[in-house]
């Protein structure tokens, strides 16, 4: 599949790295030299020094034979006249945007096929806001992605160092009532796919399937207490923590946000009906004693700037805060994060990185969510009635090392499969990958004969 | 530094090798020859080597080659490439010695041409093809081809692909690297195929169009016979081999646009405009200044010159007349000609006439900012502006070339050469054309250059083949540091 990314920004570099290990054919386009010259060091992808709005430029990347085109730069202006070009130049290629002013988003007809010949519109700020939500209504998990339309849920836990858990093999939860399936373990910067032998260790994100109904159940089984969200403060009442809060106000729960901008605390205050708002600054501690920040049950830090976002959480929880949410822009300190403590992260790139990879995924994959640690990912797929993947016992399968198959949802039911499982037809599987396995894997669900 | 997978990398790369030497092989075997033990000899010990190299350092694939790693797999990775391509040589006794087969397997693999053999026609065929296989293999690059063979390099292709390939600036034909690579050489093999269908229609054996079209594409220029393309006194030889020479040295990024269906590209590429300018400019000086004195035709006259020139230029190194015997002004321009080089991104040497380009720009601005002091310019080519690093590079390379050159040279004057042999046949060896003048000239050969000239030559004919950098790097203190 070749693959035209506009603009090579974090979101832009992430995904052509992430494609270029798949063995895609990238090209990408960027207009600042510097980038090109680390993108060309870095990855194995065609680097274009010019601008994606220049028809020229992109007939010059070959978008004649590419079968994407992703619009990735900061500019929501820059993204949709690059796909307007795109749609003026070529008949079958889809375009996805990056489109981030909320003015825009709101103009539905806008984006129809005929106008703008935009394919999908991909809004990281307000898949961020549907992230947080997420979160916070399974306050204990550091992680939650949603599948088959939110009916099984994945639920990243971090496992403390006093969890009985600690130490305990893989192999020792079998027989034991309603035991959980752990598809991935993030360990320091590694993630990997777990056997029974492996052992959980201190410090653990595990990700774990689960029925959303039966979420609490999981908590329970990893003695982890199920608490319900009362208090809740945001720091940061930008375009993300307006629109949380402004979400949050229809709640019942207490929710406080404070912000630096006396100009924009004022305009939410007049906009808002419950939500206490509050002007000063997120990383005084007096101010958040006096907001009584050791009964809250989480905190969201969500400024602009993302080392303060970090100073807040830490001052947060040692403040008494029982959870943090933490914004993050630069995906590489992820890691450096998770070890000082900050376990819940957020990252408009993360979330962008996650949409714009959905669309890309091929054949009956229906939805894809990178792990943390970004070298993994949980995909969602349908079972063909092709693929070798079905009616076979799972034991008989060749499964890729490095895969491995986490659920099998039919119709209501959700399976939680062994060897002797059987896909059937239609079935639809969540399996967690490492990236390097995911062509093997996309050949194991698509080929035999399937013709398009 | 990884240095497990670098020898790793070289154990692949001398088994893909010895792989190769299956062609000379076969043909030995057919033409029943005599070479065939030494050849089946080499080709085991050679692939043996390799594979033994390649298990004893296997290990983490997860390895991400960085730049240092790059350049020290290029410059090794030939280094034992042409170690071991000295095998054939020494077992069938062809060659005597090993510096002097190490010299004809170097002078190969980097596309040279210069040779240490007097009686070439008297070789077995095996030998002759491995010697001509040798400059095919280097001209494109064996680091290239590796690339488009072997799948896992990734990014790591990337740095190796930058550290072999002739040229300041380094452009990608396809987005992945090995498409890029597999793209170079299918162009390469395909042209190299026409040269030698039209060799063979003219009247050429087949063995011999196959030899010489295997040494005009990488613009090596050894040839089967003694005196080279004058064995044939033919036009249509001359045109057909000028013609390919003139591929040889035109970037090989502007025949993917050409057979991409730009059919006009050789016109709009400031570089190829010049370069080709340049060739009928030199073709037409040196035809008047010939005319008369040597040949009694003027289209005699240009037919030699067009040859000489282009061979020369493109750093070839065939040859149809002894042009050592020519008016000072016409070797002159020959001599000039070695340090011009072809285009960049083409098999050929020398400095390459980019790099020309881009200094004499340079130059100009320099000169007019005298005139304006506060006049903003900016270096550009082809209506593009071009990078103050690209072009600082560049004169860094043209320094270090020239320091080389004059290094290599004093050496050779110390051997006891005459002044011009000894500029001569380091300008010939760096630019890895092959034939110089005075006692390295067209109807000479390297045999009488004293045992240490010899190893100095090979490490210039290294040193033009993988561009100065690539090399040089790996003797500065700083580059083993950790």
């Amino acid at each position: 599949m070749k693959i035209i990314i506009v603009g090579a920004g974090e979101v832009g570099f992430h995904i052509a790295e992430r494609l270029s290990v798949e063995n895609q054919d990238v090209v990408l386009i960027e207009k600042d030299p510097e980038k090109i010259r680390r993108i060309t060091e870095n990855l194995d992808v065609q680097a274009i020094l010019g601008s994606g709005t220049s028809p020229e430029m992109l007939k010059n990347s070959g978008i004649k034979d590419a079968d994407m085109l992703l619009a990735a730069t900061d500019s929501d202006e820059v993204n949709l006249i690059a796909c307007l070009l795109a749609r003026n130049l070529t008949q079958n290629i889809i375009k996805v945007a990056r489109v981030r002013n909320p003015e825009y988003l709101k103009e539905k007809e806008l984006f129809s096929q005929d106008l703008l010949g935009v394919d999908h519109i991909i809004n990281p700020e307000s898949a961020m806001v549907e992230t947080i939500q997420n979160l916070m209504l399974v306050p204990e998990a550091s992680d939650v992605i949603d599948f088959v339309d939110g009916r099984v849920k994945l639920i990243g836990l971090t496992i403390r160092p006093d969890s009985p858990f600690a130490g305990r093999q893989l192999l020792s939860f079998k027989g034991e009532k309603g035991k959980p399936l752990v598809g991935a373990i993030l360990r320091g910067e590694q993630v990997f796919i777990p056997r029974g032998e492996d052992t959980i260790q201190a410090h653990d994100l595990l990700y774990v399937v689960a029925k959303s109904d039966e979420v609490g159940n999981i908590f329970r089984f990893f003695d982890i207490k199920d608490e319900v969200l009362r208090r809740l403060i945001i720091v940061g009442a930008g375009q993300i923590g307006t629109a949380l809060a402004t979400a949050m106000d229809k709640t019942k729960i207490n929710v406080k946000i404070i912000d630096k901008d006396n100009q924009k605390c004022t305009d939410l205050a007049q906009k808002l009906k419950k939500v206490t708002v509050i002007n000063g600054d997120g990383t005084d501690r007096d101010l958040l004693q006096e907001e009584n920040i050791s009964d809250v049950d989480i905190m969201v830090a969500i400024t602009g700037d993302e080392e303060s976002n970090v100073l807040i959480s830490l001052l947060a929880k040692r403040l008494g805060a029982k959870k943090t949410i933490t914004r993050i822009n630069k995906l590489s300190y992820i890691p450096l994060v998770s070890a000082i403590g900050i376990d819940t992260i957020v990252s408009t790139r993360l979330s962008a990185i996650r949409a714009f990879l959905h669309y890309i995924r091929r054949g009956k994959i229906i939805s894809v969510a990178p792990l943390k640690g970004e070298h993994a990912e949980a995909i969602e797929a349908e079972a063909l009635a092709t693929s070798d993947i079905v009616n076979v016992p799972l034991s008989e399968v060749k499964i890729p090392t490095g895969a491995l198959i986490g659920a099998i949802v039919r119709g209501d039911e959700i399976i939680i499969p062994r060897g002797q499982s059987v896909v059937k037809e239609k079935d639809r599987l969540i399996i967690f990958a490492l990236q390097k396995v995911i062509p093997k894997l996309e050949k194991l669900l698509t080929v035999k004969l399937e013709y398009f | 530094m990884h240095f497990k997978y670098i020898l790793n990398f070289i154990g692949i790369l001398l088994f893909f090798l010895g792989i190769s030497m299956a062609a000379p092989l076969t043909v030995s075997l057919f033409y029943e020859d005599g070479s065939t033990k030494s050849l089946l000899y080499s080709m085991i010990i050679t692939s043996m080597a390799g594979l033994l190299l390649f298990i004893c350092t296997r290990g983490d694939e997860d390895t991400q080659l960085n730049h240092r790693d790059g350049v020290a797999i290029v410059t090794f990775g030939w280094i034992a490439a042409g170690l071991f391509g000295t095998l054939p040589f020494l077992f069938s006794g062809s060659i005597p010695g090993f510096t002097n087969a190490c010299f004809e397997s170097i002078s190969g693999f980097t596309t040279t041409g210069a040779s240490v053999l007097t009686d070439i026609e008297s070789l077995p065929e095996g030998i002759l093809l491995w010697r001509s296989q040798t400059q095919w293999l280097g001209g494109m690059g064996i680091i290239v081809l590796s690339i488009a063979i072997l799948p896992f390099l990734g990014v790591g292709g990337m740095q190796l692909y930058k550290a072999e390939i002739p040229s300041p600036v380094v452009d990608k034909l396809k987005p992945r690297i090995s498409d890029t690579a597999k793209t170079l050489w299918k162009l390469y093999l395909s042209i190299t195929t026409l040269e030698a269908i039209l060799l063979y229609g003219g009247g050429m054996p087949l063995f011999e169009s196959v030899c010489h079209s295997f040494c005009t594409m990488p613009t090596g220029g050894f040839s089967s016979m003694n005196t080279s393309i004058a064995h044939y006194n033919s036009t249509y030889f001359d045109t057909v081999i000028i013609f390919f020479m003139l591929l040889a040295g035109i970037n090989f990024s502007l025949h993917y646009k050409l057979v991409r269906g730009d059919l006009t590209i050789f016109g709009r590429d400031p570089e190829c405009r010049i370069f080709l300018l340049l060739i009928g400019l030199f073709t037409v000086a040196v035809g008047l200044n010939i005319y008369g004195d040597i040949y009694d035709s003027i289209a005699k006259a240009l037919r030699y010159a067009a040859f000489q020139v282009s061979s020369i230029i493109t750093t070839t190194g065939f040859v149809t007349a002894d042009y050592d015997k020519w008016p000072s002004f016409s070797k002159k321009i020959l001599l000039l000609c070695m340090f011009l080089g072809a285009m960049a991104g083409s098999t050929g040497g020398g400095i390459k006439i980019m790099r020309i380009m881009l200094l004499a720009k340079h130059c100009y601005q320099e000169i007019f900012r005298i005139i304006h002091p506060h006049a903003i310019t900016s270096v550009k080519l082809g209506g593009r502006p071009v990078p103050a690093d690209i072009l600082n590079s560049v004169w860094g390379f043209f320094i270090l070339f020239l320091g080389c050159f004059i290094v290599a040279s004093l050496i050779m004057a110390y051997m006891g050469l005459d002044m011009i042999s000894a500029f001569a046949s380091v300008a010939a060896s760096i630019g890895n054309i092959g034939p110089g003048l005075g006692l390295v000239g067209p109807a000479k050969n390297y045999f009488a250059i004293p045992l240490t000239g010899k190893w100095v030559l090979i490490f210039c004919m290294i040193l033009g083949r993988l561009e100065i950098y690539t090399v040089i790097v790996l003797l500065m203190p700083e580059y083993w540091r950790k």
